[in-house]
């Protein structure tokens, strides 16, 4: 595991976010009532699910370089697809291009069924050194 | 005589809904009260807010990880979409986008301000922007798609 991915894991907002890692390139998100944007209908805020799907992306990448140092974001673009519930979440990334400069991540988020996924996102990042 | 209702105002129902949701969130919702927001102008597809940026959400360098500013831009931009609308709906975003400008140490204050730029075929479209309040530098830009008059949780999509 690479010095930046556990330090990203260690830090406040993987704290705050009850984030843990599922392997080189998963994540887990442990549901707090915290989490809840809207009260009237439950549902995980969706900063929140895109906060947990960025740091997936970030942990990848990480994990992909064996960086030391957080990969910083660029920019992010999410499609929320589904309602999420207030339960834990799962997510994957993967590394569709690892540029000199800048790498391009996609993840997606799921609750209880993987081929039902609550969002999609896709990351541009700039490639640790 | 009673005042006329125009289209630049907010909908009294909307307004009523804003004012309660702002006690609520200010005093029972954790991750908003966090953020101690402030109203700083709110009209007719037009807001801008005060918020914090609490430690609570530093990344492993000491500044605010990126994915805060996400949060407070996805609350944001769809109070936003809430002054625009002509009836209370429910609303759910459809699609977000955000980029990254400049870091900020936790512990900072921001001021979002943003506009509703069309609501148009269950659609609406708005834009925002994050600066830091002292120094004015840029933090982050979105720009995001809501749906308006979602079925709700219990119809298992957003769509």
């Amino acid at each position: 595991m690479s010095k930046a991915r556990d330090a990203l894991l260690a830090s406040p907002i993987a704290q705050w976010l009850d984030v843990s890692a599922d392997g080189e390139d998963a994540c887990h998100l442990s549901f707090h009532e915290r989490h809840i944007g809207n009260p009237a209908i439950r549902a995980i805020h969706g900063g929140v699910v895109e906060a947990f799907l960025e740091v997936t992306a970030q942990c990848a990448l990480s994990a992909a370089t064996d960086a030391d140092t957080l990969p910083q974001t660029v920019n992010a673009d999410i499609d929320y697809l589904r309602s999420s519930r207030a339960e834990d979440m799962h997510a994957r990334a993967k590394v569709t291009r690892l540029g000199r400069r800048v790498a391009f991540v996609e993840a997606e988020a799921w609750q209880q069924d993987e081929a039902a996924p609550v969002a999609v996102a896709r990351f541009r990042l700039h490639t640790p050194s | 005589m009673a005042s006329k209702h125009t289209s630049r105002d907010i909908n009294p129902a909307i307004g009523a809904m804003m004012r309660q949701a702002r006690d609520f969130l200010a005093h029972e919702h954790s991750l908003f009260a966090s953020l101690n927001i402030e109203p700083l102008l709110i009209g007719r597809g037009k807001t801008s807010f005060g918020v914090d940026l609490p430690t609570d959400f530093a990344g492993p360098d000491g500044k605010v990880h990126s994915t805060l500013l996400t949060i407070i831009l996805d609350s944001m931009l769809g109070i936003t979409v809430f002054t625009a609308l002509e009836k209370l709906t429910p609303i759910a975003t459809v699609n977000l986008r955000t980029d990254y400008l400049n870091t900020a140490d936790a512990g900072a204050r921001a001021v979002f301000s943003a506009t509703c730029l069309d609501v148009s075929n269950e659609i609406a479209r708005v834009s925002g922007e994050l600066r830091l309040e002292e120094g004015d530098a840029l933090l982050a830009v979105g720009s995001g798609a809501f749906m308006v008059g979602t079925r709700g949780a219990t119809a298992g999509s957003r769509l």
